[in-house]
């Protein structure tokens, strides 16, 4: 597993089983709902994101003592599931993680402006339970590039300053910005009038020429 | 909310709806998340806020925008439940140990 690399250390752990099953149930009591979460948004559907928590967590626990400490836990665990979900989705499909421009995100028409389902006036907890906005939103997520849509959770919806997500994700902050300002235009266009009424949202699914 | 005729061919993307200094609602597009994140300095900032009181299209925009990253914060998401949790752990632990 591409953890940095670190000097090695001598693995206490090995030697009683009892210990790292002890230490490693505490990783996973204090995080797994974190990563469950974190794996949900990345996924998009429960059975792959089960698949990507066991994974994140077996490779953490292989790579425990490689953890040199000087990151929060949960950002080093962010990060192995961050490599993991890139490993696991480029196996399945290998399609084309495509740039966003921001020239396709100008609105052409008048009604692209707003929202199309109307959120003015209402906290968001009350907008979602509108159960169309909710499952919107998730699809516009889901049709985000990998690489768009790691940044946007990370940043959006874990909370997590540009700074973690960069670490995370190994991009400067700099370019962290430029990644979540485009995925927020493309949700956004998303649950505009453009991406809602419009059959099947193909200007968007298609690679650029 | 104004609905698109199916008929109507829709416009290139480089002809935005925009009436007025469209390469400047460009400029303020592209520094729209970094002054929703409040990390634009204090004269470029007032420069947008000049702009969004005499563009209502790019206010409008902002607005969306503003609205579409909280929505984002409070988008739900789903709890294992601890049944879940165990079996999970109990894979872990099986795929971890040398037989």
């Amino acid at each position: 597993m591409a953890l940095p690399a670190t000097k090695p250390r001598p693995d206490r752990r090995a030697a009683d089983p009892s210990r790292s099953t002890a230490s490693f149930d505490a990783l996973y009591r204090d995080h797994v709902d974190l990563m469950y979460r974190f794996a949900t948004r990345l996924c998009g559907e429960t059975e792959a994101a089960k698949d990507l928590v066991q994974e994140t967590f077996l490779n953490a626990y292989r790579g425990y003592n490689a953890f040199r400490g000087d990151a929060q836990v949960s950002t080093w665990l962010y990060a192995i599931a961050s490599r993991a979900c890139m490993r696991m989705r480029r196996k399945r499909k290998g399609e084309p993680d495509r740039e966003l421009s921001l020239e396709e995100f100008i609105p052409t028409s008048e009604g692209e402006f707003r929202l199309q389902i109307p959120v003015e006036g209402l906290s968001p907890e009350e907008a979602l339970q509108n159960k169309q906005l909710r499952q919107a939103l998730d699809d516009a997520i889901a049709r985000l590039p990998k690489k768009y849509r790691m940044v946007l959770i990370l940043r959006d919806m874990e909370g997590l300053s540009a700074k973690e997500v960069g670490s995370i994700v190994g991009l400067n902050e700099r370019a962290v910005k430029s990644r979540l300002h485009r995925a927020r235009l493309f949700v956004r266009r998303e649950l505009s009038a453009r991406g809602i009424a419009e059959p099947g949202h193909q200007h968007n699914s298609r690679p650029a020429q | 909310m104004e609905k698109r005729k199916a008929s109507r061919p829709r416009p290139k993307a480089t002809t935005p709806a925009h009436k007025h200094g469209k390469g400047r609602c460009v400029a303020i597009l592209r520094k729209l998340s970094a002054y929703l994140d409040d990390e634009l300095s204090g004269e470029i900032c007032s420069d947008l806020r000049r702009h969004l009181g005499t563009c209502p299209n790019c206010e409008e925009f902002l607005t969306s925008l503003r609205q579409t990253v909280t929505l984002c914060r409070h988008q739900p998401a789903p709890a294992l439940s601890s049944a879940e949790r165990a079996r999970m752990r109990a894979n872990i632990l099986r795929a971890a140990r040398p037989r």
